[in-house]
């Protein structure tokens, strides 16, 4: 019976200090939040959320969920991967409290999945066709894209270069990158079960691997792709270059918004923090910070919009 | 504590602490089973896919719903023969040179230097196939190759990757022959490259079999390396050894993050699981059945 006292001791022992570590952080957080009181900081703010999904837009929600997490000490924000259908499907279930995505949700979920979810447009992506350094033209019309992603057109003599097959380089199937890139140029025209392209990668970085590394290559990335490697090109579409002022005039077409879903019912005792954040998000601080430095384009200065259906209207 | 314990007690504990590692084990592999075939079966069931044309479809578009599982089970049978074949004669050759020519230095320096290629993770081999292999292939075959990805890039890396396995497994198999044969066969004259082709090798045949299942589960199972060099296309047949293609792990964990639970897409990833589960159990049943005939031919 002695080894029973002696482990509660241990127990109280344990407990004590750490109730002890517990205050003097608290105390000192309480010092801190007076201290730097920047940012969006509610005094109040406590409490832990997380924050799944789509993987392109990652490193901007991580950088935000830092500086978020700096201004207010008593929260945390957990970030992890697993792409735009997985975020949809955990806060659908409500296993997160964000979910990110690269989608519209209802292109993704059934209707009544849908129901209770509240989608927040943090931020625009543009994207933008890209080939190997070598391929000799500058310039594609969105029908002749149409034609190369569907199989039609095979070679580059077809579109105004020197003669060469098109080595076209896909997103893997359900990828938001290419679902973006497939309603912008595609416009409705399916792809025909006889197209094969010469690979199908699941991330862009791969893409512009494989894009710079073989002859022909074509393929799509985001903007912020483009001069991560010298042998790839980026082409202009229809005349228009694919840069941030085009997208916001509405002049480039290939586009979409990066989406945080939340729940309109989310419980009581994180709904405060998962809506600072979206609030943090949307905030001058970061939309002309960190979401210009990660190279995406802030909701701001956009003077079209689109809705799920894809329509482009101008901002009233 | 334990001396003061009645020895009948301790065997009880004993008795129950094995006993609950069994049970635990077998519940884990009974409820992994019935959730991959509960969901696999979804598909079929509530979806409305028709399992034959499942297994059989040609084409697997998941945004146009069409669900064809064969270009993966051919990209994945492909990989896996072709991979074997190019794995199974450097394997078995070394396994000779070290148990029968040279012993010591296959203790000293060839085991050690073979099992230090089991340990490297998969992603390496994916990686060095990215930048060896397919670049190798881009510059032999030229534009026939496309980005270099595709079946044969799949089997080259995947042979190394198998190798290891399928080599130690071999020298075991060949060190348990009894000395006593190749004594027996020496004494009526015969040479060594004799004795290691009629007596040796054939005693070792049905371990030499299990080394090379073994193998081939292994490839078969391979998930990251294949899906880096073998180019992920699903959408329709591999025609050739260049063409890009996809295999079942493959298509599997590149469309789970895409694809919402809950759905179609997803079901018919887990039915692709539920394949992949039903390999593994014929793999398995292979050895067995291998293995008890082995038993029986040497009495």
């Amino acid at each position: 019976m002695q080894g029973f006292d002696m482990s509660r001791r241990t127990f109280l022992g344990v407990f004590g200090s750490a109730a002890a570590v517990a205050g003097l952080g608290l105390a000192g957080c309480g010092g801190q939040q007076a201290a730097s009181g920047s940012g969006a900081a509610d005094a109040a703010l406590s409490g832990s959320i997380s924050c799944s999904g789509a993987t392109s837009f990652q490193p901007l929600v991580e950088a935000a969920a830092n500086d978020f997490m700096d201004a207010n000490p008593d929260v945390s924000v957990a970030i992890s991967a697993g792409g735009s259908g997985q975020g949809l499907s955990q806060v659908a279930d409500g296993s997160v409290q964000i979910g990110r995505s690269d989608v519209f949700a209802e292109s993704k979920l059934e209707a009544d999945q849908c129901e209770n979810l509240v989608d927040n447009q943090v931020c625009i992506v543009g994207m933008g066709p890209i080939v190997n350094a070598n391929v000799d033209i500058d310039d594609i019309s969105t029908e002749q894209l149409r034609g190369i992603f569907t199989g039609e057109i095979t070679d580059w003599s077809e579109v105004g270069g020197t003669a060469g097959t098109i080595n076209v380089i896909n997103r893997e199937a359900g990828s938001g990158t290419r679902a973006t890139f497939e309603d912008a140029v595609l416009a409705g025209a399916t792809v025909p079960d006889t197209f094969r392209p010469v690979a199908e990668v699941d991330s862009s970085g791969t893409v512009v691997e494989q894009v710079a590394a073989t002859e022909g290559a074509i393929s799509y990335v985001a903007f912020n792709y483009f001069e991560t490697n010298d042998q790839i090109k980026a082409l202009n579409v229809d005349g228009v270059e694919p840069t941030r002022e085009n997208v916001e005039s509405g002049d480039f077409n290939i586009w979409a918004y990066e989406h945080m879903y939340t729940r309109s019912d989310e419980d009581e005792s994180t709904a405060a923090v998962t809506q600072a954040f979206i609030e943090y998000m949307l905030s001058d601080e970061v939309q002309n910070g960190a979401v210009v430095d990660e190279g995406f384009i802030p909701m701001t200065d956009m003077q079209v919009q689109k809705d799920a259906e894809g329509n482009v209207t101008p901002v009233a | 504590m334990a001396k003061l314990m009645p020895k009948r007690r301790l065997e009880n504990i004993g008795l129950g602490i094995t006993g609950a590692c069994v049970a635990l084990v077998a519940i884990v592999v009974i409820a992994l089973i019935f959730m991959v075939a509960q969901q696999g079966l979804t598909t079929f069931f509530v979806d409305g896919i028709d399992p034959i044309e499942f297994l059989t479809g040609q084409h697997w578009i998941p945004e146009q719903d069409t669900y064809g599982a064969l270009p993966m089970i051919v990209g994945s049978f492909a990989v896996t023969l072709l991979s074997t074949l190019f794995a199974l004669p450097i394997a078995i050759g070394s396994a000779m040179f070290v148990v029968e020519v040279a012993p010591g230095f296959g203790k000293r320096v060839f085991q050690p230097f073979i099992e230090l290629l089991v340990g490297i993770p998969s992603v390496v081999y994916g990686v060095l196939g990215l930048y060896i292999i397919n670049s190798l292939m881009r510059s032999i075959f030229g534009e026939a190759a496309g980005t270099g990805a595709g079946i044969l890039s799949g089997a080259i890396v995947l042979a190394v990757m198998i190798l290891p396995t399928i080599t130690t497994l071999s020298i075991d198999a060949l060190r348990a022959v009894p000395n006593q044969y190749r004594e027996g066969s020496y004494a009526l004259g015969c040479t060594r490259w004799q004795t290691i082709w009629h007596v040796v090798l054939k005693s070792a045949l049905p371990s030499l079999m299990t080394a090379v299942i073994l193998g081939m589960t292994r490839a078969f199972g391979e998930t990251l390396a294949v899906q880096m060099v073998i180019g992920g296309v699903e959408r329709s047949m591999p025609s050739g050894l260049l063409d890009p293609a996809s295999t079942l792990t493959a298509a599997l964990t590149a469309g789970l993050s895409n694809a919402t639970s809950g759905s179609v897409y997803y079901h018919a990833l887990w039915s692709l699981g539920l394949i992949l589960l039903a390999m593994s159990l014929v793999f398995i049943l292979i050895i067995h059945l291998i293995g008890k005939k082995g038993a029986k031919d040497n009495g």
